[in-house]
């Protein structure tokens, strides 16, 4: 028997995710879209005796190829033919998801509408007679309610059925925009019968969580929990890994842990593992699951809706402002952070950005350098001076070479309870496919760290340096080691530091100019290893490689200005 | 050289409209639309390989690069706003449309937001950007300048000509302004909120 091929199309914030995940169970498997950084969700079904594959299409408004996810929704429909379409409606804005409908049926799609979120829509004051919705479009109509599993044996039923019905010829509709909609808004006056309600829960949400005050201020309390949270609960798992890899390490015999080869082996396998373990994976299951959270509650619009004005100015949009939030605790969650992004422009000005603020590892460098000998005034002085470089940055790369910003529009769905099990199921198959994408590179670029630095070819390498980190940033010839280190881990590079200068006193041994110029090298530059392998995965080798290559050169720059001008000023 | 340009951007316009379509973009299929030799068609396609404007692969054909969908969207943009403007003072759709893709080669990105708020003011009448409003007012959509890329997403989220919207939240600080379309809310950012031109109802 031949197998059933169903996709699920929909707006995006209707409730694909949760059904996806309702239908598929186990069966699940991530990937990307060939030649594209969007997911691919793919799930087995077996029902009714059939064997179904399950396409999670990514959520779009429309299928004119705007976007990336657009295009992706309309190739697949259009040339892969699924054997079946679910369309999944919002009930509780029919207008606007009648819009995908129609152009699904323009493309001659079997479709199967799934009428969803019926409960959000009654409590609005809407009720939907499904059957008429039904004969108006002459395509099965059923009602669900994804999130507590209602409806959806129904509408599996009715798929299955719709595969032996006679393919339907392509449908036309009206083709402007305007007259499209004045055809949908009579569809659903005949169907839709509304009575007028009070102010609803999230209507009544919204006047404070969007207000000019409170709605800031409840902003910067969820960003400020999520960040301790997240870096907190990594930090504790981080920690936990890191002493039982100690454990491990003391019990190994004497005469095996002393032998040349083993310590070989162990420096150069077994620590990038251990790097890619404790550095990356504890901080990003919470973010995938904060993430989560918040698209899923709803928050996440209003978020965009918020910062809007702000991000406005250096070229982008309300919605990069979650991923330069999370690149202050760890460059890799902000970089796939940047998936919330329209554009494909938008996306990489965005990463480009997150990369060069302070990770928490640099800010080990920005306090326990700056911080600790110069004093607090300079550490936020550095920090102040890092947002600066960043905004003239965006302001400049939005302005000369990327397109111009495409305007926030979104729908701001309701606030919705999250579905626990699919956040929890999300998170694993996004962890399981980060694993196989960073940690070969990881791993190999520890390798060849420490291959050098085995046959002590790290000290050749800081003399053939020192041209860069004597003559144009005027540090000790030896500080080169520690920004080749500092690619595997920008907090090593400051515990490196204190080991080559043999001093944890840096005062003895850095003037406090060298002290400004080494911290503002190593924020911007080149993201670490973990970092370079997401943009890599993210955006491809090409630009990955640009933002490596871009970084180092401007901190060079950077500090070897600093380096002159900041005594032409009369500091220090 | 004008003359090539002009040339150069006709075809970009031509392939813009198809990649917005979904249809691939064939040496035959452009020759049909253009009326030429399919032979000119593809020595076309070597010049604006070499300016980079398109890419071309070995056994799939010609694609768009960016800077090529950029120039094409620009064009396109103009050519859509000029067939407004002219279809405004009572010209056939057909004499517009004919007279928009001569005209849309000779408008600079200044004349072209010249025109923008000329044909808000004529259009509009007593009209207002809807980023004016104030909170719980309710107006009619009259015009939507623009027309591609967010102007477009815009009217996909039902905000079309005609359309009754009210204002939820609006506030000063250049945040997005929060409408009421259709039994939805939705957000729109202030730069299109400023293309967009109500009539205030209440």
């Amino acid at each position: 028997m031949s197998r059933i091929t169903v996709a699920l199309a929909g707006n995006p914030n209707v409730g694909k995710s949760v059904m996806f995940n309702q239908l598929t169970g186990e069966e699940q498997h991530v990937g990307n879209w060939p030649g594209k950084t969007v997911e691919k969700f793919e799930g087995r079904l077996d029902f009714l005796g059939k064997n179904m594959l399950i396409v999670d299409l990514p959520g779009t408004y429309s299928l004119s190829a705007f976007s990336q996810e657009e295009e992706i929704a309309r190739d697949f429909v259009k040339k892969q033919k699924p054997d079946v379409v679910i369309d999944i409606v919002d009930a509780a804005s029919l207008e606007q998801s009648l819009f995908l409908t129609l152009q699904l049926l323009e493309f001659g799609a079997n479709v199967v509408i799934a009428l969803n979120m019926v409960d959000i829509a009654r409590e609005k004051g809407r009720e939907i007679d499904s059957k008429k919705l039904s004969d108006l479009l002459g395509v099965p109509v059923v009602q669900t309610i994804a999130t507590q599993g209602k409806g959806i044996q129904q509408l599996m039923i009715e798929s299955v059925n719709t595969v032996h019905r006679k393919k339907k010829a392509k449908r036309t509709f009206p083709k402007s925009v305007s007259k499209r909609y004045e055809y949908i808004h009579s569809i659903v006056k005949k169907c839709q019968k509304e009575t007028a309600v009070g102010r609803t829960a999230t209507e009544r949400l919204d006047d404070v969580l969007l207000h000019g005050y409170s709605g800031y201020a409840f902003l910067a309390i969820i960003l400020l929990l999520m960040f301790f949270l997240i870096f907190g609960l990594g930090d504790i798992t981080s920690g936990y890994i890191t002493q039982l890899v100690d454990y491990f390490r003391q019990n190994i015999p004497p005469e095996i842990s002393s032998n040349a080869l083993f310590l070989f082996f162990w420096k150069t396998v077994v620590e990038g593992i251990i790097a890619g373990t404790t550095i990356a994976i504890p901080y990003l299951i919470p973010f995938y699951i904060f993430l989560a959270i918040l698209e899923a509650s709803g928050y996440l619009p209003r978020i965009a809706f918020l910062t809007d004005g702000l991000m406005h100015k250096i070229g982008l949009h309300g919605k990069a402002f979650i991923p330069m939030f999370l690149g202050y605790g760890c460059s890799v969650p902000a970089c796939i952070g940047c998936r919330i992004m329209e554009s494909e422009d938008q996306r990489f000005l965005t990463a480009f950005l997150a990369t060069m603020i302070p990770c928490a590892a640099r800010s080990v460098i920005i306090l326990g350098l700056v911080g600790a000998f110069l004093g607090f005034g300079w550490a936020i002085g550095i920090y102040a001076f890092n947002i600066l470089v960043i905004f003239m940055l965006g302001l400049l790369f939005s302005r000369f070479v990327l397109t111009k910003p495409i305007g926030l529009i979104m729908n701001m769905p309701s606030y919705k309870m999250p579905d626990v099990p699919s956040i929890f199921r999300r998170t694993f198959l996004q962890i399981r496919q980060f694993i196989v994408v960073a940690f070969p590179i990881i791993i190999l670029s520890t390798f060849v760290i420490n291959v050098l630095d085995f046959f002590g070819l790290l000290d050749h390498i800081s003399g053939f340096l020192s041209p860069i980190t004597v003559d144009l940033l005027g540090l000790p010839a030896i500080v080169g080691i520690t920004l080749i280190v500092g690619f595997l881990r920008k907090e090593l590079a400051i515990v490196l530091l204190a080991a080559l200068l043999g001093t944890g006193n840096f005062a003895e041994v850095l003037t406090p100019l060298q002290m400004i110029v080494f911290t503002i090298v190593s924020i911007f530059y080149i993201p670490c290893a973990a970092t370079i392998a997401t943009l890599a995965k993210e955006f491809g080798w090409r630009k990955a490689a640009f933002v490596t290559v871009f970084e180092i050169v401007f901190a060079i720059t950077l500090g070897a200005v600093a380096f002159r001008l900041l005594p032409a000023f009369g500091l220090f | 050289m004008a003359l090539e340009s002009r040339e150069i951007e006709e075809y970009l316009e031509i392939m813009y409209r198809k990649k917005q379509k979904g249809e691939k973009i064939t040496t035959t299929g452009i020759a049909k639309e253009l009326s030429v030799s399919p032979a000119s068609v593809s020595e076309m396609f070597k010049k604006l390989e070499k300016k980079g404007f398109v890419k071309h692969i070995p056994y799939k054909g010609v694609t768009l690069t960016r800077k090529g969908e950029n120039a094409g969207r620009s064009v396109l943009r103009k050519h859509h706003l000029l067939e407004d403007f002219l279809m405004m003072f009572g010209l056939k759709k057909r004499r517009a449309h004919r007279d928009a893709c001569a005209l849309e080669h000779a408008l600079s990105n200044e004349a072209e937001r010249a025109f923008e708020r000329a044909a808000a003011a004529a259009k509009s009448g007593n009209a207002k950007p809807l980023c004016s409003l104030k909170a719980g007012q309710k107006a009619r959509i009259v015009c939507i300048l623009g027309g591609v890329g967010a102007c477009r997403r815009a009217m996909e989220l039902g905000l079309t000509k005609g359309t009754v919207v009210k204002v939820l939240r609006i506030s000063k600080y250049g945040c997005p302004v929060g409408l009421l379309v259709r039994g939805t809310e939705i957000a729109i950012g202030r730069g299109i909120a400023e293309k967009i031109y109500v009539g205030v109802l209440e």
